[in-house]
């Protein structure tokens, strides 16, 4: 089956979605006449024009993201012949439930969020869950609307935290961009012969080992950790892990790993340990079937519990 | 008596700014406590809140996008229990429904603990892609809401503020609606406005017919607008009572309500208690409501003293029905306020305060609606 690249952009009201993707239709080497199904979830004040398109060959269609069915945006491909989509999303949907909506032949190519800097830090306060699923997702984050010389350390944090991997772009009222080139150091060693993870820096650890496993393979981690046992392998494994808060109580869950260990049945679930292990990718129904990490236990022993029950990033 | 305001309004709205105005100029002289569930671009400092002598919580455990966390309630209620204050000062989560909050409120709320007003905060330039891309949480408030605040509409172009304006009464026709920038109101006609007690456009020529309780001596400056009218004066005492009828409240109050608006005469015999002794008054205006019709639109528009002068011109000529009264209060393209009454071969503009909004109101008989809103424009 041929593949349909999606590129996604997100974002809230009036972050300058629909102006970038007007520019970028507008502009040959992104449009060099493939048929494009242009889907917009959301309507602000900016509108498509049409008439500056290189080709005719974009299809625009206005939808609602929280009803929108697979099979509607199938028959929309279908009829257009559509070789890519362009989509711009509703800031106050969550992106990944759209996504499972995606026709299977649709592989989001790039996501790309927008943020207008003159609000961001209010709707960060107010509506952190929104805006954390719109910066895990994507590539690359652009900050518009920064004053010449202002610090863009605030932006660079709340993004970085949420995704480590994103790419952030600062645009500037004077017109100039930035691209940020500022590193984060893990705080802990991941060359050391035995990687010390402290108990503020769990969360960090545990969503930078299940994004690249590959970094940890082979190497031993320490860390402390509540136990839980595993429905599917009771026998020789269990899963050390923490309850983890991304935004709020609402979204506390419990991260862990899996984990093997003659003695599992002798635990006792939630109870306190600290563990050294060694790191395996192995496939797992943890993972869905995917490749993950996976421990084998040098030591597991009862410990007092953290100071914070619940790891936060 | 506690009573709980909540003032709902999605980030930016300007909720914060609206409610430092309140303390500042409409609740005056009472013991307020705020609660704040929601980090504001322009938090309310505490010096003033120190000046004002008013408490205040933060009710962010944590994280505050979810709209109410926890035990709002229980927070609420120890709140009330330790200052007794006259009024809690609700501002909730931007991205919350209003519904929600008044559920949780009237938990709380019993013998001593009333809620009070509820108000939706709502920025005018933003209303139309709101609307439409926000859906529930938004359209919630502005339904829920008994009034609608507008914000920034200083600026706005009169056909934006317009279709802002309709979009609003479409999901929510019964909500006293402010539109006039706040700089160009006082506190005390906000909350007038927010007690429901803001005369309507299609009542606002019929002030002689609803005048019959006689206090209006107590309040010169409002005796056009209401007619036994001496309750905002009195709140505390008389809230009860409210005998004028003003439809914002007929759900709670409907059992009072006792003099002026026909919808409710059923109700008055029984339980009238404002003192008014004659309620022929209300047969007679029954009586003259079937030959004489009362055309009301409350609008955004602007207008010149001379459009004014000429409409009503036209009108006195006869062109769209016997008009037997005409009476206007409406902003000037100036920025000032126009008000004006007309009575067959009479006309009387002058320039005069500002309304939460723009109203006018024509009696008559076979009166031409159509004619004469398309004569004003609205």
């Amino acid at each position: 089956m041929q593949q349909i690249p999606v590129y996604v952009f997100t974002g809230f009201l009036d972050a300058g979605k629909t102006k970038f993707i007007q520019e970028t239709l507008e502009d040959p080497r992104f449009n060099a006449g493939e048929r494009t199904l242009l889907l917009v979830f959301e309507e602000g004040e900016e509108e498509f024009d049409f008439s500056a398109y290189p080709h005719d060959s974009v299809f625009l269609y206005t939808l609602n993201q929280e009803t929108v069915t697979t099979k509607e945006l199938q028959a929309l491909a279908k009829k257009h012949k559509a070789q890519r989509v362009v989509a711009e999303l509703n800031g106050m949907q969550m992106v990944g439930d759209l996504y499972t909506r995606f026709p299977e032949d649709w592989v989001v190519a790039q996501e790309v969020m927008f943020a207008d800097s003159t609000t961001f830090m209010t709707y960060n306060a107010n509506m952190r869950n929104l805006v954390m699923d719109k910066l895990v997702g994507a590539q690359m984050v652009v900050f518009n609307r920064l004053e010449v010389g202002q610090d863009t350390m605030p932006y660079h944090k709340i993004a970085r935290a949420a995704n480590r991997r994103i790419d952030i772009l600062y645009d500037f009222t004077d017109g100039s961009t930035a691209f940020d080139d500022v590193q984060d150091p893990l705080p802990f060693d991941i060359n050391a012969p035995v990687i010390e993870i402290k108990d503020e820096d769990y969360a960090l650890w545990y969503r930078d080992v299940t994004e690249e496993p590959e970094k940890y393979r082979d190497k031993t981690v320490s860390f402390k950790a509540q136990v839980a046992m595993l429905r599917r392998d009771k026998n020789g494994m269990f899963a050390p892990g923490r309850f983890v808060m991304t935004c709020c109580i609402d979204d506390i869950q419990f991260c862990g790993i899996p984990c093997r260990y003659e003695q599992a049945q002798t635990l006792e679930s939630r109870s306190w340990v600290s563990v050294t292990a060694k790191i395996s990718v192995e496939k797992h129904t943890l993972y869905q079937g995917e490749l993950g990490p996976i421990l084998t236990a040098i030591s597991v022993e009862p410990a007092a519990p953290a100071a914070e029950e619940v790891a936060t990033f | 008596m506690t009573k709980i305001d909540i003032y709902s309004g999605f980030l930016g709205a300007g909720k914060t700014t609206l409610i430092k105005k309140m303390i500042q100029e409409g609740y005056k002289g009472q013991k307020l406590v705020l609660i704040e569930n929601e980090f504001g671009e322009i938090g309310i400092d505490g010096g003033f809140l120190q000046d004002a002598g008013i408490n205040i919580t933060e009710m962010n455990s944590g994280c505050i996008c979810c709209s109410l966390v926890g035990d709002f309630g229980k927070a609420l209620q120890e709140v009330i229990e330790r200052f007794n204050p006259d009024r809690v000062i609700i501002e909730p989560s931007g991205v919350g429904k209003l519904s929600d909050v008044i559920a949780a409120v009237q938990k709380v709320t019993g013998h001593d603990v009333e809620l009070g007003y509820t108000v939706a905060v709502a920025d005018a330039s933003k209303v139309k892609v709101y609307m439409k891309n926000f859906g529930e949480f938004y359209n919630n408030q502005i339904e829920t809401a008994t009034t609608i605040i507008l914000s920034r509409t200083a600026d706005m172009k009169q056909e934006k503020l317009d279709t802002a304006v309709a979009l609003l009464r479409e999901h929510n026709a019964d909500a006293a609606m402010v539109v006039t920038p706040w700089e160009a109101l006082t506190g005390e006609q906000l909350i007038v406005a927010m007690e429901g007690n803001s005369v309507k456009a299609e009542e606002l020529a019929h002030e002689e017919e609803h005048h019959c309780c006689g206090h209006h001596h107590h309040d010169e400056e409002h005796e056009e607008h209401h007619c036994c009218g001496h309750h905002h004066h009195h709140d505390e005492e008389h809230e009860e009572h409210h005998c004028c009828g003003h439809h914002h409240h007929d759900e709670e109050h409907e059992e009072h309500h006792c003099c002026g608006h026909h919808h409710h005469e059923h109700h008055h015999d029984e339980h009238c208690d404002c003192g008014c002794h004659d309620h022929d008054h209300h047969d007679h205006h029954h009586h003259a409501d079937e030959v004489f019709t009362s055309w009301g639109v409350e609008t955004a528009k602007k207008f010149t003293q001379e459009q004014i002068h000429e409409a009503l011109h036209i009108l006195d000529s006869g062109k769209y029905g016997t008009v037997l009264r005409a009476k206007g209060i409406i902003a000037a393209t100036d920025g000032t306020w126009i008000h004006f009454d007309m009575v067959p071969e009479e006309i009387n503009i002058r320039s005069g305060a500002a309304d939460i909004i723009g109203k006018l109101c024509v009696i008559g008989a076979q009166l031409d609606e159509a004619g004469v809103a398309k004569l004003f424009g609205v």
